[in-house]
This record gives structure tokens, C-alpha cells and sequence, in this order.
């Protein structure tokens, strides 16, 4: 488990998510740590280049990360929770960033 | 939804500088593909693309708006008094003229406020309030209001909302969305808040970039304006959402942030988004002629109204005829073969012919400005010359703007100005360099700021700024991002890729490659961007009083107001653009009639001399044309002495011809042919005859094409010159031919005549000369001639403080010494901030003729000799006879002088004029101009103490004057130049007081010699010395004159050691008493007051090979003796011809010439063969060299390595000029090398290393290397190699290999290599004017 730290924001992860988007973008469920989540609701949607200037490896031309904070649950009776999930705009790999209570 | 219309109305271009990336013609190119119907250019702190912009939306199909993006300066807090605050920024929109008019001088006011590069223009919102009118403020995330909400203060928002819509006269809100974080529920507040106040609202995208892509780029512009690393926190993050979204993508922003808002109306939030900005974006449409200005020409306001100024036009230019300005009104000017009435008859009709086109186009008052302007400078003394088409005016002439006469040149005025190309005409004007900017205040107190700014220029990013920029804001290791930019040519950022592949070194880099490609690609976007604002170097702007409502200005580095338009922008706008350069040749020869003034008491009119003298254009002829105007460079020499002029006429034939273009199509060979009368001239028609005879049926001048055309289509001049310049453009020719075919086949011309006509014309293409741009430029070149001829030695002074030519100084001295000008070194009494013509007084025992003649040579055609002593010298301590050290240099330097008398047309100057010339302060190296100033202020001095004294410059100048002898006479009055008279008047020595008389060492031409004022005593001979601590001064009796000339002179050594000792003590009197000189009021030199800490003599004088080595080092070139004499016996050894034999050799005679580089030129020459011009200077003169491209991979390293140079070549007699010699080498060697060689094997393995080949540094230690049959090694050889064994040769960066005995090697061995600058090298051929 890589739960990098404690923060007023949440716990912080990074690990990776297995996300199901709509044509958009705009995640519509993920599964993460063997359980299901469906995302109710988008909270925030952001976009901000990475640092690739630190990057060894060639930059592509949009060094974007795409962050989406959403309002997910693993059912119908399960509590909601805050979920940030980020993809990179590169290469499309998810990554589960954040959780907030 | 209805299909979307958008126009984005926040839009920064690259002329945001440092800013945007994307030029205006790429977005409003983009903008059209996009289906918009408009676009806005509000760049961020100035209006420097907006006539770019407006061009790139007339050539797009889309309408254009401007703005500005400006900062704001908040209200004094009470949390930050102390400065005003920044609070955010503002875009503002103009709309109509008025609008464009507030917009540039808000532009201006913003400008104002800064002092300096680096303070950003700012704005309050006061000063927005003073220029309200017609502008549209958008209060955007940036903007206070933006901020405040960012900051979830709705009342503060609301608050400066409030304020904005009270303080100006319209608002509106701007709503943005990067996606950035958080950035989505602002822009729904902002939009809110909009609804709430119901102040409009619109939606923009804050463009920087085209494309997504665009944001590495303007992240690392952003990094690289705020000087900080990416990642600092100074740095607001990216990503790629500043593009010019289109019309889809804005509503998809439009929909999104009206999802994200709360409260009434939301549901049609995103449609009135939108339709509010399409109907803000129509309001702010700006008509380019109406609102602009554009097409129309704003000329200076003249009296009266134009038929007045036309007549006035008229008036002045009859009067010209009529009353003598005129050269028909005297008999020698006449065009050859025409009766006077003739003349007089032609001049009127072309008068009247001019006139009407003056007419048509309405530029009477043009001309009238461009006269006024002209006149003010001349009068003002400074030197003025036209440049350009406009010497093809005949009113240009008349109103004395020109000096040329068209009619006697056969200009045309059609190629100035026509009446079918509605575009301002170019009038350039050349003025003294050293005096531009007087010629730039003279324009300013006429028409006033109010009508007049200077042009402003761009730099842009280059390959090495470019890499510079990227790598720094990568935090990359700047000790190899600056190797790596340094190995880049100055090439542009595009070609970087390129670069890379073929230098395959540079992968060698610790750089991690991907970081390196990141950089590379990146640095590739920045190039050709603006990266900082410059003032043009020589446009200015002339308009009415409606200039500052058409551009922004600001104020230029030197204090100019500097226009926000570019020369391309003004000619968009409609303003005349005077290009007023500063020419140094006209500096030169402003000096040099100066001097002729100052030392002959001759006031010379050279704009009034005749230009037929025989005498010059002899000289000309000769080649003897360095330092002239234009025809001084190896290429040109040879070309002159091919076609050897004889008037002024071939003098623009001269200039027209040494250009690539008639060099790439063989004009040359058959104009030279026809014009020595070896070939028959051949027209290609006879009707050409009139057209091509100047030139013997050869085109040479862009007049000639007019003629061609308009004599086989019968379009008129006018038409024919858009013909031409059609046919320079790509496709041009293809274009043309059909019209020009049926045109001329229309008039009879049969089909053959017209495929031959066409393809002469075809070929012309795009180069060939405008004659009367060649003309303009054959005047100074005849002056320059003249005063070298008649006046050398003037001459030189001017050449030699203006430097206006190619070639290094010690060239031009050379020169000077073999016209039989006398070069004198630095003198600390006698040298002034510029060089001086002298007058040399030689004793009344010899008489003067004699003195100007040097004694007879020993042979004049030998090289010079060696450094042997001149026979009379009569040695140490001896008196010495009253001559001068440089008249005895050049005695023992060799026969140059007298060589020059057996010359035919001997250049020795008539006797009454200055024989010599005094090298100036200027030269010597790290002085400053305030401690020039304060030597000339303080001569004479009577010693090296005072000097330190009262001149107070810094020690190493102080150290460079005495290594270069400036000091010399001071201690060895008997050899200075000085009268008997003037040695008399060293007599009065003997009380301290007497120093202060006018008259000791005063120099012959300043009879008005200031004695800086001394000690606070009062120069009365009665009172004793105040300093009575010094023991000269105490002393009863100080030297007279022969007691001085007896004692031991200290050596330049001696006085090195004491500037060490004056320097020491200075500093620990300051430290003790800064504010008392101690060694105010020493005595003379005799009493020095340190001759007992640094007695004299007991440091061994300079040798003159350390003498030439200081100057060298010191003044950058060889006073005291020649470099070449250093290598006078490996010369010998070889049988090295000397230039002055050169006229003597077979043609065709393989020979070995050697000398010092002076130049090389590579300009384009026929055939696309790159030929290499050289000049050798071998201390006797010139040796002219040819490189043809089949010698060059065996010559071309070690020719451009290389600094002495000795080349095998045969002898080439090439034309019909009395000396028109040139050697075709084909073998070249580095001398030092050779001399090294020689020091260690003796003369046989000279011979043999040649014979092996290459010689260049480094090749002794070849040698060794090879087996000992190649190479005879002797027994120095052996020990030499014996000493260094195993000491590998040192290999530079760029494949230079120097031997590990360079160090050690013969003498003058230190002066192998030249200081900075000492050889002139270029791409091409002389600068084209265009």
C-alpha cells in the first residue's frame, strides 16, 4: 500500500485506477483496490501540465494531467466518499490520487 | 443552438513580448479557418502588431479589432504605502478612430510612467479615465474584479466594479476558463456577478498560443520574463487551454461555465455569453482607412494648401534652373555633347515631366519636408548625402536634397516614385555617424514630438538566445547549454535540427539527449520571436499633429520618443519614414576637412570640387583606393583595376557592377571587353542601342530593364517599373512572359528579337543596380578619392578616427606610410581623442623639399629589410639630429617611401601640406572617453608624476601609455620632432612658476595650449615652490636642455616601474589623506622626484621586437616597425616576391608572396564558384589574392586560421590598368610555423616541409613524427625535439592543433597571433543597400 500522507484535503494515494470514462472524459466508474466504484457527480475538473522539465524522457507536445475530483460510492447503499482521479492526457493511464472523507 | 459565431476578443500575439507565441498572420490566418468573421489583437503593454494585424486580417478575409492588455496601478494602500500596488490587469477595446486614438496614447501614458528596461508600463485607472473615450475596459480573472472574486470576496468585487463603471465610460465583464483548478466556478461567479449588476458580459480565451501545443513555449517565456526557474512558485501553472479555441470549443466553455452557476437566468447563461460577445466584438470592428488611416498619407502640415505648396514645389525648383544651382548654368557640368540651350531646354521638359507626377501622387509637400530636413542638417555643419532612388529626382537635385543630376547620369525618375504605385516614396539621407543623432534633434525641434518618433525594430530570438532561454528555465548546466549555444552559428532557431545532425559532437554533451531534444524543440518555437524593442537604426517618422493618435510611442534607450511601429508598419499607416543613417565615411571625411582647416587653413568645399581631376582617378586606376568609399575591398581593387574609371560615369558603372547579380550572369567579361575596346558592343536589338550603349549593350542597371521594357511593350516607364519589380518576384518571370511577348510581337518586333530581348530581361530577374542608388554612392566615393590624393594626410585622420572601411587599422596606416604619410605614435602632449594631421617642422638647416623626400632606397625593388638600424643612427647617448622617431622608423623600415616616387604617379602630398599624422588617445586600449578628456584638458606635461598627477587615469592605461612610448619625448627631448625654438623653451625651467607658461612644449598647431591649474600658489616667479619637499623643485638650478639630453634617459621599463611605484603611493596617500594630493607641485622630469626609487636606465629598454609586440597588444596595430620584418630572413630564404615587384613578374610565373592577412571576401562570383579573395599586407603594400574553388580544401583552413601567411600562386595580369596584378594561389603555409621550422632545422627543412605539404601550426612537431628520410633532422631539430618529447601537441575545440614549442619557437614568435579584430572577413560581397 503507497498511502503517501495525511492532509487536511484527505488521504493521499497514487495508485492506479481502472476508470471507465464517457467520450469527454468524464469518469462514470473505477475500480480500484478489487472493489467497484460508480461516480454520481463531478465535483471539479482541472487541467495542469506536469513538470516536464524535469522529465528525462522525450516531452510529448501536451504534457497535460487531467485531475477530476467525483462523488462515488460502491453501491446503492454504501456511503459516498470524495475521490480524485487523474489521468494523464499522454499515454491515458488513471491514477487514483486523493481520497476526502 | 444556432451555428456559433465567435470572435475572440482577448488575443496576445507574439509581439507581446515574452509573452504569446503565435505571429498576427498565423492567427488571423487560423481565425479565418475557423470560420470567424473577426479578430482582436490586445497585446499585453503595447500596440506593436496591431498594423501586422490589421495587414493579416485584410489578408485572411476577417475584420480586425485592437486592444491592449495593460497593467494597472492600484491606489496607495494603507496596508503598502510605500508604492502603489499592482492591481491585476485590464483589456481594453477600441472602438472607431476615437477609440483607436485613446488606445495609443493610453499606450503612450502607460509607457511614460516607466524609467527604465526593466519597470513594465503600468496604468491607474485615473489615467484610463483621461483617455476613456472610444475604449471598451474588460474586466477579466486578471483584473481586480477577477481577483477579488478568485478570492471569494463578492462585496470587494462588487465594490471595484463600482469603480470601473463610474471611472470609465464602458465596461465589461470578461469571463475565462483554462480548466485551470478552480478556475471553472470562478469564471460562473464572475459571470454572476455580471447578471447581478447587469453589466454585459462576454466570453473570452485569453489566447497566448495557436495551439495547445503552444503552452511549453509560453510557459518558458513566462519563466524567462520573471528571470526564474519553471517550478517556482512565482509561476502560475499551465496547460494547454490559451488557444484560439474555436467557435465549437468556446461553446462548449460557454455551456460549462453556465452549468457551473447558481441563482436566475443560468438555463440561457451560455447563448447570451456568446451573443453578447458577438455584439460587443461588432462594435469594436475597426475600418482600416477610416478609423486607421490606412491608404491615406499624413504628411507634415505645410503652409497653404496643395496647389500653394505645388507651386511653391515649382517655384523653387525654376529658380534652381534659372539662377545657377543648376549645373547647366556653368559650362563643365553640361551632359557631354549637349549645347547649353540644349540643356537648359531638357532640364525644363524634365522638370515638367516630374512635376506631373509630383502632381498626381500629391507629394508636393513631401519633397518640401525632405528639402527643409535636408537643408536644417547641412546647415546645421553636418555632412549630407542622399542614398538611394531618390538621386534619380531631378527636384531631388534641384531642391538640393541630391547632389547628383539625373540628367547627366541618365537617371529615371520612375524608379522613385511613380504615379501608379500608391506608396510613399524612400528618401534616405546619409549623415556623419558621429553626428546622427544631432541630425535626429535638428528633425525633432522642427516638427516636435507631437509629429516625429523614431522608427522602432524587433530584436528577435535567435539559435543561441533561443537554447539560452529554454535551458535556463530547464535549470539545465549552464556551463554546457552555453558551450552548445556557442557552437551554433548564428543561425535561426529553426535550423537548430539541422545543426545538430551534422554536429555530432554535441551528442557527446553529458546532457541527457531527451532533455536536449526538449530544448532544441522548444527553442524552435521561439525563434524569429520579438524578445525586445530597439530603436531602428536609422528611420524616423515625419506626420502631422494626428501621429500620437495613430502610434504608441515610448522612450528609446538614448532618449528618443521611439514609435510603436516598425518600418513596414509606417508605410501601412501612411507616415513618412525618413531613413536618416549614420555613415562613418561622412564622419571621415568631416575630419579630415577639419584637419585640412585646422593645419592648412583651407576651408574646402568638397561637395563643389569638380569631380573630373585626373590625379584621382589616376590613383584610382592604380587601386591605391584602401580607405575609400565602397572601392577599397580586394574584390573592388581588382575590379577597378580592370575597368580603370576615368568619370564619374564609370564610377556607377564601378559600383553597379561589383554586386552578385552581374557577377552571376558574366556581365562583367563582355562590358569589359566592349569598354577596352576589344569587342564591338552588341545590342540585342537596335532600338536597345540608346538604352544599353552606356554599357556596351550590357544591362547593368534597373534602368535599363525600364527602357528594355518600355521600348518592346511600349508601356511607359512607370508600367515597366512594376514589370521589374514583378519579374524579382518567385514565378515573376513565368508570369510575365506571355503579356511581354504579345506586347512586343503587338509592335512589330519579329519573334526572334523578342525571345532574345526576353530572355536578357528574364535573366536581369530580381538583382542588377539601381544607377541612381550607384550614383548617390559614386560622389562620396570620388571625394574620398580626392582628399586621399590631395590631402593625405587629413585624409588618414579622418580614415583612422572614423574607421569607416573593412579593413584593420594597421592596414589603413600602412596604407598612410606608402602615401607618404608619416605615422606618428602616441604622444602623451602631443595626441589628441582623434588622430591629427601634422605639419612637421623640420629643422631650417634641411630643407623641406628634401625633408619630405626619405633618403634613396637601397634597391626599391627588394622587399623591405630587416630591422637593422638606419646607418645614421647615431646610437646611445650620442645627440641625436632633430628627427623624428617615426621619420627615422620609416627610414630603417625599408624603401616603402621612396619605393612609392619610382612608382608612376607618384602619391607624394604637395609640400605645404601635413606630411604625418599623430595617432590618437582613441586608440590605446581600455581607455576610457573621461580620461581622454581629462589628458587633452591637462597637456602638457613635463613629466611621468605630473602626468599621474593630473590625468588621473587608471594604472594599466597609465602602463599602456608608457609600453607604447607615449611618454618618450618626455625624457628624450632630442628626439622629438620639436624646432630648436621650441627646445629653447624648455629653458625657462628653473622655477616652478614658469611651468605654467603657455608656450613650454606647446604644439605647433594649438597655439592656445591649457596648463591645467596647479597648486593653489599664484604662478608669480617670486614666490619659492609650495612643495618644497620635493627635491627638484628646491632645487636652485633644474637641467637645462643639454644636461636633460645627457642624463640617463629611463627606460619604458624605468617608467613601468614607477607607475607600479606613482600607483602604490597614490593609494596609501588616499588611504591616509584622501582628500590631499602629495605630489602636487613636483618638479620637472630632471627632478621627477623618483629617479632615486626607480633610477633610470637600470631596467633594459624594450627591444623593437617587444616595442611592435606592445603595440600590438596595446593599439592593435604595428607603429614601430612592421610585423613581416620579423620573418625577414625565412623570407629572403625563400625567395619571397614583395607586392612592389609584383608588376615585374611574368605573367604566369609561379612565385611565393607572403604578408599579413588584412582581409578575405568570398562574394558570389559567376558560375556559383565560390572564389576566396585575400589581401596579404607584406609591409610594401597589397599582395591581391585569388582562390579558385579547386584549391581551396587544401587552402581554405589554414587561409582563414591563419594570420602570416605565405602562398604560392601564379602571377595573373588581368586587365588593362597599369598594375592590375593578382596572384592565384594555390598553396598556402602558415609563416610562424615555417619561422619555427627554420629556428630549429635551418632553411632545408623549410623547403621540405613545403614541399611535403602542409604547414600550418603545429607541423614541426608533424615533422618529428615522420621518419627522418622525410624530414633531414639536425642536431637543433634533435635537441628541440629532445627538450619536448612526448609533449603532445595542444588540440582546441575547433580542430586547431598548435605544437608544444610554439612558445619557444623563433622570434617575433609572440606575435603570431593578432589581437582581436585585427583582419576584416565577410559572407559576401559589400552590403546591398536595399
Amino acid at each position: 500500500v503507497r498511502e503517501v500522507q495525511d492532509s487536511a484535503m484527505g488521504r493521499m494515494y497514487g495508485e492506479p485506477a481502472e476508470v471507465q470514462a464517457r467520450e469527454d472524459g468524464r469518469p462514470t466508474g473505477f475500480a480500484w483496490r478489487g472493489r467497484r466504484y460508480a461516480v454520481s457527480a463531478v465535483q471539479e475538473h482541472w487541467l495542469v501540465n506536469r513538470a516536464w522539465w524535469r522529465e528525462s524522457a522525450p516531452v510529448p507536445a501536451r504534457p497535460e494531467l487531467e485531475f477530476w475530483r467525483v462523488e462515488a460510492s460502491t453501491g446503492k447503499n454504501a456511503s459516498t466518499g470524495s475521490y480524485e482521479l487523474r489521468r494523464d492526457v499522454a499515454d491515458g493511464t488513471w491514477t487514483l490520487r486523493r481520497i476526502a472523507d | 443552438m444556432p451555428a456559433p459565431q465567435f470572435t475572440h476578443l482577448h488575443v496576445a500575439s507574439s509581439y507581446s513580448l515574452r509573452y504569446g507565441t503565435a505571429t498576427p498572420a498565423a492567427l488571423a490566418a487560423r481565425a479565418a479557418s475557423l470560420g470567424m468573421p473577426a479578430l482582436a489583437l490586445t497585446d499585453r503593454d503595447g500596440l506593436y502588431g496591431a498594423f501586422k494585424h490589421v495587414q493579416a486580417c485584410a489578408d485572411a478575409g476577417i475584420k480586425p479589432l485592437l486592444g491592449a492588455d495593460l497593467a494597472v496601478t492600484g491606489e496607495p494602500t494603507p496596508r503598502s504605502s510605500s508604492q502603489r500596488g499592482r492591481a491585476g490587469r485590464v483589456t481594453l477595446l477600441a472602438t472607431g478612430r476615437r477609440g483607436w486614438g485613446s488606445l495609443c496614447r493610453l499606450v503612450s501614458a502607460a509607457h511614460a510612467t516607466t524609467d527604465g528596461d526593466d519597470d513594465a508600463p503600468a496604468v491607474t485607472p485615473e489615467l484610463i479615465a483621461e483617455h476613456a473615450a472610444g475604449l471598451i475596459v474588460l474586466l477579466g480573472p486578471a483584473s481586480d474584479v477577477g481577483q477579488a472574486v478568485a478570492a471569494r470576496r463578492p462585496d470587494q468585487a462588487r465594490r471595484a466594479l463600482d469603480r470601473w463603471r463610474h471611472l470609465t465610460q464602458e465596461i465589461a465583464v470578461e469571463v475565462v476558463d483554462h480548466l485551470d483548478h478552480k478556475s471553472t466556478i470562478r469564471a460562473a461567479r464572475l459571470a454572476e456577478l455580471a447578471r447581478d449588476t447587469r453589466v454585459p458580459a462576454v466570453l473570452a480565451n485569453a489566447v497566448r498560443y495557436l495551439d495547445p501545443a503552444g503552452s511549453l513555449a509560453a510557459q518558458v517565456l513566462d519563466a524567462a520574463r520573471h528571470l526564474v526557474p519553471l517550478g517556482s512558485p512565482r509561476l502560475v501553472p499551465h496547460n494547454g487551454r490559451a488557444y484560439l479555441a474555436s467557435p465549437d470549443d468556446m461553446t462548449d466553455i460557454a455551456k460549462r461555465v453556465a452549468s457551473a452557476m447558481t441563482g436566475p437566468g443560468t438555463a440561457s447563461a451560455a447563448i447570451g455569453l456568446l451573443a453578447e460577445t458577438d455584439e460587443l466584438a461588432r462594435r469594436c470592428v475597426l475600418d482600416a482607412a477610416y478609423d486607421l488611416g490606412v491608404g491615406t498619407h499624413h504628411l507634415p502640415e505645410t503652409e497653404g494648401t496643395a496647389y500653394d505648396q505645388h507651386k511653391e514645389l515649382r517655384d523653387r525648383c525654376e529658380h534652381a534652373i534659372l539662377h545657377g544651382q543648376y549645373r547647366t548654368a556653368s559650362a563643365d557640368g553640361r551632359p557631354r555633347g549637349v549645347s547649353r540651350l540644349k540643356a537648359a531646354q531638357q532640364a525644363r521638359d524634365r522638370l515638367e515631366h516630374e512635376l506631373d507626377i509630383i502632381a498626381r501622387t500629391g507629394m508636393a509637400a513631401y519633397f518640401l519636408t525632405v528639402a527643409d530636413v535636408a537643408n536644417r542638417i547641412r546647415n546645421a555643419g553636418i555632412r549630407c548625402a542622399i542614398r538611394g532612388s531618390g538621386a534619380g529626382s531631378f527636384v531631388n537635385h534641384l531642391l538640393g536634397i541630391s547632389a547628383i543630376d539625373p540628367l547627366e547620369h541618365d537617371l529615371l525618375m520612375e524608379r522613385f516614385l511613380s504615379p501608379i504605385r500608391n506608396t510613399l516614396p524612400d528618401i534616405d539621407l546619409d549623415v556623419e555617424s558621429a553626428r546622427r543623432l544631432d541630425a535626429y534633434r535638428i528633425i525633432f525641434d522642427r516638427y516636435g514630438a507631437e509629429r516625429t518618433a523614431c522608427v522602432c525594430m524587433m530584436e528577435t530570438y535567435r539559435a543561441r538566445s533561443a537554447i539560452r532561454d529554454v535551458a535556463a528555465a530547464m535549470s539545465l548546466p549552464p556551463d554546457e547549454i552555453g558551450a552548445i549555444a556557442k557552437s551554433f552559428p548564428h543561425i535561426r532557431a529553426k535550423h537548430i535540427s539541422n545543426a545538430l545532425s551534422e554536429l555530432p559532437e554535441l551528442r557527446r554533451s553529458r546532457l541527457n539527449q531527451a532533455q536536449l531534444e526538449t530544448v532544441f524543440a522548444i527553442a524552435q518555437q521561439l525563434d524569429g520571436l520579438p524578445r525586445h524593442v530597439a530603436m531602428h537604426p536609422c528611420g524616423v517618422l515625419l506626420s502631422d499633429r494626428t501621429l500620437l493618435n495613430r502610434t504608441a510611442v515610448q522612450k528609446s534607450g538614448e532618449g528618443f520618443p521611439l514609435s510603436q511601429l516598425d518600418k513596414d508598419d509606417a508605410e501601412i499607416a501612411g507616415v513618412i519614414k525618413l531613413d536618416v543613417l549614420g555613415v562613418r565615411m561622412q564622419s571621415a571625411m568631416a575630419h579630415t576637412l577639419t584637419e585640412i582647416r585646422r593645419t592648412e587653413n583651407k576651408k574646402i568645399d568638397i561637395d563643389a570640387i569638380a569631380r573630373d581631376d585626373q590625379a584621382t582617378y589616376a590613383m584610382i586606376q592604380r587601386s591605391e583606393t584602401i580607405g575609400c568609399f565602397q572601392i577599397e575591398s580586394p574584390g573592388q581593387r581588382e575590379l577597378v583595376k580592370k575597368l580603370a574609371p576615368r568619370d564619374i560615369a564609370d564610377l556607377i558603372v564601378d559600383i553597379s557592377l561589383f554586386r552578385p547579380g552581374p557577377v552571376n550572369s558574366d556581365m562583367i567579361g563582355p562590358f569589359l571587353r566592349t569598354r577596352h575596346g576589344l569587342a564591338e558592343p552588341r545590342y540585342p536589338h537596335e532600338d536597345l542601342a540608346a538604352a544599353l550603349g552606356e554599357t556596351g549593350g550590357v544591362v547593368v542597371f534597373h534602368e535599363q530593364v525600364l527602357r528594355i521594357i518600355d521600348v518592346l511593350t511600349g508601356c511607359g516607364l512607370a508600367e515597366a517599373d512594376l514589370v521589374r519589380r514583378h519579374l524579382s518576384r518567385e514565378g515573376g518571370p513565368e508570369r510575365t512572359a506571355p503579356w511581354f511577348r504579345a506586347q512586343a510581337l503587338a509592335r512589330g518586333f519579329d519573334p526572334v528579337t523578342v525571345e532574345r530581348v526576353w530572355q536578357v530581361v528574364a535573366a536581369f530577374g530580381g538583382f542588377g543596380f539601381c544607377k541612381a542608388h550607384a550614383a548617390a554612392f559614386a560622389i562620396p566615393v570620388y571625394q574620398s578619392a580626392w582628399l586621399k590624393r590631395h590631402h593625405p594626410a587629413a585624409f588618414f585622420a579622418g580614415v583612422l578616427t572614423h574607421d569607416p572601411g573593412m579593413y584593420p587599422k594597421r592596414v589603413i596606416i600602412a596604407d598612410a606610410r606608402l602615401s607618404g604619410v608619416q605615422v606618428l605614435p602616441v604622444d602623451i602632449n602631443e595626441s589628441a581623442a582623434e588622430w591629427r594631421a601634422v605639419v612637421l617642422q623640420d629643422p631650417p638647416s634641411s630643407s623641406r623639399t628634401e625633408a619630405a623626400l626619405p633618403s634613396p632606397p637601397h634597391s626599391p625593388l627588394r622587399p623591405a629589410r630587416p630591422d637593422t638600424p638606419a646607418a645614421d643612427d647615431p646610437g646611445p647617448g650620442r645627440p641625436r639630429p632633430a628627427r623624428s622617431p617615426a621619420r627615422r622608423l620609416l627610414e630603417s623600415s625599408g624603401p616603402l617611401q621612396a619605393l612609392r616616387s619610382h612608382l608612376p604617379g607618384g602619391r607624394l602630398p604637395a609640400p605645404a601640406s601635413p606630411q604625418a599624422i599623430r595617432c590618437s588617445l582613441q586608440e590605446v586600449k581600455g581607455i576610457s572617453d573621461a580620461e581622454i578628456a581629462r589628458i587633452v584638458a591637462g597637456q602638457p606635461y613635463i613629466s611621468l608624476r605630473d602626468f599621474w598627477n593630473r590625468a588621473r587615469v587608471s594604472r594599466p592605461v597609465a602602463e599602456h601609455l608608457v609600453l607604447i612610448g607615449a611618454f618618450d619625448s618626455l625624457y628624450d627631448p632630442g628626439s622629438r620632432h620639436a624646432s630648436p625654438d621650441k627646445l629653447d623653451s624648455l629653458r625657462p625651467l628653473d622655477s616652478l612658476a614658469s611651468l605654467d607658461s603657455p608656450c613650454f612644449l606647446g604644439s605647433p598647431g594649438a597655439p592656445n595650449v591649457r596648463v591645467a591649474p596647479r597648486s593653489p600658489a599664484p604662478p608669480s616667479p617670486a614666490s619659492s615652490s609650495p612643495a618644497s619637499s620635493s627635491p627638484a623643485s628646491s632645487s636652485p638650478a633644474a637641467p637645462s636642455p643639454a644636461a636633460l639630453s645627457s642624463a640617463p634617459r629611463p627606460t619604458r621599463r624605468d617608467l613601468l616601474a614607477r607607475v607600479g611605484v606613482l600607483a602604490r603611493q597614490t593609494s596609501s596617500a588616499r588611504a591616509a589623506a584622501p582628500a590631499l594630493d602629495l605630489f602636487a607641485g613636483t618638479g620637472a622630469e630632471a627632478g621627477d622626484g623618483m629617479a632615486d626609487l626607480v633610477p633610470a636606465g637600470q631596467l633594459r629598454e624594450l627591444d623593437l621586437a617587444e616595442r611592435v609586440a606592445a603595440e600590438l597588444e596595446v593599439l592593435g596595430f604595428d607603429v614601430s616597425k612592421h610585423v613581416m620584418s620579423f620573418y625577414a630572413e625565412l623570407l629572403a630564404g625563400l625567395e619571397v616576391v614583395s607586392s612592389a615587384e609584383l608588376p615585374d613578374q611574368e605573367n604566369g610565373a609561379a612565385i611565393l608572396v607572403a604578408g599579413a592577412k588584412v582581409a578575405t571576401q568570398t562574394p558570389a562570383v559567376r558560375s556559383g564558384q565560390r572564389i576566396i579573395f585575400a589581401s596579404l599586407d607584406d609591409a610594401v603594400g597589397l599582395v591581391d589574392l585569388a582562390f579558385f574553388e579547386s584549391v581551396q580544401d587544401r587552402c581554405a583552413a589554414r587561409l582563414f586560421g591563419s594570420w602570416l601567411l605565405l602562398v604560392r600562386g601564379r602571377v595573373r595580369r588581368a586587365g588593362a590598368g597599369p598594375m592590375a596584378v593578382t596572384v592565384n594561389g594555390y598553396e598556402c603555409w602558415d609563416i610562424p610555423a615555417l619561422e619555427e621550422l627554420r629556428v630549429a632545422a635551418g632553411m632545408d627543412a623549410v623547403r621540405a616541409a613545403m614541399a611535403a605539404g602542409d604547414v600550418g601550426p603545429g607541423a614541426y612537431q608533424g615533422l618529428q613524427d615522420q621518419p627522418p628520410a622525410a624530414a633531414p633532422a639536425t642536431g637543433q631539430a634533435s635537441d628541440a625535439a629532445a627538450s619536448g618529447e612526448h609533449a603532445a601537441p595542444l588540440t582546441f575545440a575547433n580542430g586547431f592543433v598548435l605544437s608544444p614549442y610554439a612558445e619557444t619557437g623563433g622570434p617575433g614568435g609572440n606575435l603570431k597571433t593578432p589581437p582581436r579584430n585585427l583582419w576584416h572577413a565577410s559572407p559576401g560581397s559589400t552590403a546591398h543597400p536595399n
